[in-house]
């Protein structure tokens, strides 16, 4: 019986979630094989990086501090991506939300209970006020946010960069290129991990309930599917828009909080491990879906982890953004794909 | 007047990486394709670059191998976008992640060694001897003539001026008008494509050959971004392109030309003007001229795959 694949307009959701998981073995193997051609053994390092990584609660620990920032970073991604808008800035409104907060930290004095929220709320604005412009310019005058937002990140690396080699450089002299150590922490819940992980648990499952029980979520979810069908329907889509990309700015800007007071405690240059850019992974992995954040936040993490573990084998983190890279090509492709169905092709009478 | 001739002399050097990635960009947006893997391509290219240059040192062989790898490169990015309709954002960002992360791993090896070879300043006899900038203009290395003379003029004549050119705008306005009128939508789109993308790892080697001259992680520095951010402003139009990125890279030695002369303002922050001014140049236009809108629009079928028969 002849057969012929034919394209239909959503795809069935096993074979999606089917393409996902062959898109990142597909990936996982090509980066081996890259990895094998260059003379490692791709099934020793892939051992050993279970090993490192399930294998102690070190291991899990280093993992619960990657996987927080890249909850909240997919998160953001997420958020704009469900009223159709592209945050590709939320590098840099991470490091406006950390800026923020380590000059709270740094300069507000006060005791902890209260600089941290305080650090908190301003690490929100520093990400909203980092996306602000570009969202009017996106409501008021259509101008693409994809392009405005990412080439922010330059800024707010730059920006990170500048205060903590110059005016805000350690005056002790106890770390290069970094500022003093900010004396209100996150407090740690379980080894290494701190509270910002169920913090960021919690804030994903917030916005998704907002999202699915809302009046505003189903606006914003309608206007995001179809804008010309919420506009004649009256949803106010220019508002909804603008809170969505606030949102999704402060989100980021939180992570970079979180990461600051939880983790690091110093602003220095790289204070991203390229959390916004893996974040746009994690939003993509998640298929606009709170858990699928929370587990393609998992994925990134371990990935993530992984490269910092082989760092010995000679690779670094910008073999992980390659990899990286590799998995959201195969993703794509294997999205498209999931559309075709194969049909069988009718004998004419 | 040393000041505006010296100032002339980096904007139109530093301007020529921005132009050919957007010259680039401008091919395959004008078929209806958005590939966000500019700053990929370019990273690509640049280390090709070296790496050639490393080996034999030619710096025209160092070109031709980052066409070469663009071209080569961009076929995929076109069998994902074009052939398989794969979504061209997330293409392009892949692309972008995976050429940057590829390009440092590799990079490592040659990193912070100047090039072996590079494309030096040529003073053109008589022009150069011009007074005021006369030298800034005619004493730039041969490729920047190609960029900014043979290239854009090329391209808007085949655009605009004959009917491979208006058959190749039609693919990008409205591919089902053109694929009706028998033009092969698909190969269109794939061979542009692939051929802006080649431009865009050409810039990569102008940058390591002709303008930094030598190869360091982060080299590209978002260029590929401001060059995609410049084919907006510049309306899809090849010669607005290279003026734009003329512009752009005014912007660019203004920063070199304060650090050179301590002023002061700390470096990192004159590093932050190109990207400040790209923002500001893309959206103030628009909201100055709400005319300008209309006349500078993208490409109507801009960032959709286009499927022959949806049944």
């Amino acid at each position: 019986m002849a057969v012929r694949f034919q394209y239909f307009p959503s795809p069935q959701p096993a074979v999606a979630l089917l393409a996902r998981g062959l898109a990142i073995v597909l990936a996982l193997v090509c980066a081996g094989l890259v990895l094998g051609a260059s003379g490692a053994s791709p099934i020793m390092l892939g051992l050993r990086v279970i090993q490192s990584t399930f294998g102690s609660s070190f291991g899990l620990q280093d993992v619960g501090l990657l996987v927080t920032p890249l909850i909240l970073t997919g998160l953001s991604v997420a958020v704009a991506l469900k009223i159709g808008a592209w945050n590709i800035g939320a590098e840099g409104q991470f490091y406006a939300g950390a800026f923020a907060a380590t000059g709270i930290g740094l300069f507000i004095p006060g005791p902890t209970v209260v600089i941290l929220p305080l650090m908190f709320v301003g690490g929100a604005l520093g990400g909203l006020v980092w996306i602000l412009i570009l969202t009017l310019a996106r409501a008021y005058a259509g101008v693409s946010e994809l392009i405005t937002t990412l080439l922010l990140n330059f800024v707010g690396i730059l920006l990170a960069y500048y205060v903590s080699t110059g005016p805000w450089l350690d005056p002790g002299g106890h770390a290069l290129g970094a500022t003093a150590r900010v004396r209100h922490s996150v407090p740690e819940i379980w080894g290494d991990v701190h509270w910002g992980f169920p913090l960021a648990i919690l804030l994903t499952l917030l916005v998704a309930g907002a999202l699915n029980f809302t009046r505003w979520g189903y606006e914003v979810r309608l206007a995001g599917s179809n804008a010309q069908a919420a506009l004649y329907a009256g949803i106010p889509f220019r508002r909804h828009l603008i809170t969505v990309m606030l949102l999704s700015g402060s989100i980021a800007g939180i992570a970079g909080m979180l990461e600051l007071a939880g983790t690091v405690h110093r602003l220095q240059g790289g204070i991203s491990n390229n959390f916004g850019y893996l974040g746009i992974m994690v939003a993509v992995l998640a298929r606009g879906s709170a858990l699928g954040v929370l587990a393609g936040a998992a994925l990134m993490a371990v990935i993530l982890n992984s490269g910092i573990i082989l760092q010995t084998q000679g690779l670094n983190t910008s073999t992980v953004l390659a990899i990286t890279g590799l998995i959201l090509f195969f993703t794509a492709i294997g999205d498209e794909l999931a559309h075709y169905r194969i049909v069988p092709v009718e004998s004419k009478k | 007047m040393d000041i505006i001739a010296g100032l002339l002399q980096t904007s139109i050097l530093a301007g020529g990486v921005l132009a050919l990635a957007a010259l680039g960009e401008v091919l395959s947006e004008r078929v209806g394709v958005v590939n966000l893997g500019v700053e990929g391509l370019m990273a690509l290219g640049a280390i090709t670059a070296i790496a050639i240059v490393t080996a034999t040192p030619s710096p025209v062989l160092g070109l031709i191998g980052a066409l070469g790898v663009g071209f080569g490169v961009g076929m995929i990015f076109a069998s994902a976008t074009v052939v398989l309709r794969a979504n061209q954002v997330l293409c392009g960002l892949a692309l972008t992640l995976m050429g940057t992360g590829l390009a440092a791993t590799i990079g490592k090896a040659y990193s912070g060694m100047p090039a072996r070879a590079t494309f030096a300043p040529v003073a053109i006899p008589y022009l150069s001897d011009i007074p005021l900038l006369g030298r800034a203009v005619f004493t730039q290395n041969i490729l920047v003539y190609l960029i900014y003379l043979v290239l854009p003029v090329t391209l808007h004549f085949i655009m605009f001026r004959t009917r491979h050119g208006l058959n190749l705008r039609a693919v990008g306005e409205n591919p089902a008008a053109a694929d009706a009128a028998g033009i092969a939508v698909q190969k269109f789109r794939f061979w542009y494509v692939a051929a802006g993308s080649s431009l865009a790892s050409g810039a990569g080697a102008y940058l390591t050959l002709a303008f930094v001259p030598s190869w360091s992680e982060g080299v590209v520095a978002g260029r590929g971004w401001i060059a995609v951010a410049l084919v907006i402003f510049a309306g899809y139009r090849p010669i607005n392109a290279v003026l734009a990125a003329l512009l752009f890279g005014a912007i660019t030695s203004l920063g070199f030309v304060g650090q050179a002369r301590n002023w002061p303002i700390a470096a990192p922050i004159l590093s932050m003007l190109p990207y400040l001014g790209t923002i500001a140049l893309i959206i103030v236009p628009v909201l100055a001229w709400h005319r300008v809108r209309r006349l500078m629009a993208a490409p109507a079928a801009l960032g959709m795959p286009y499927y022959r028969d949806i049944r």
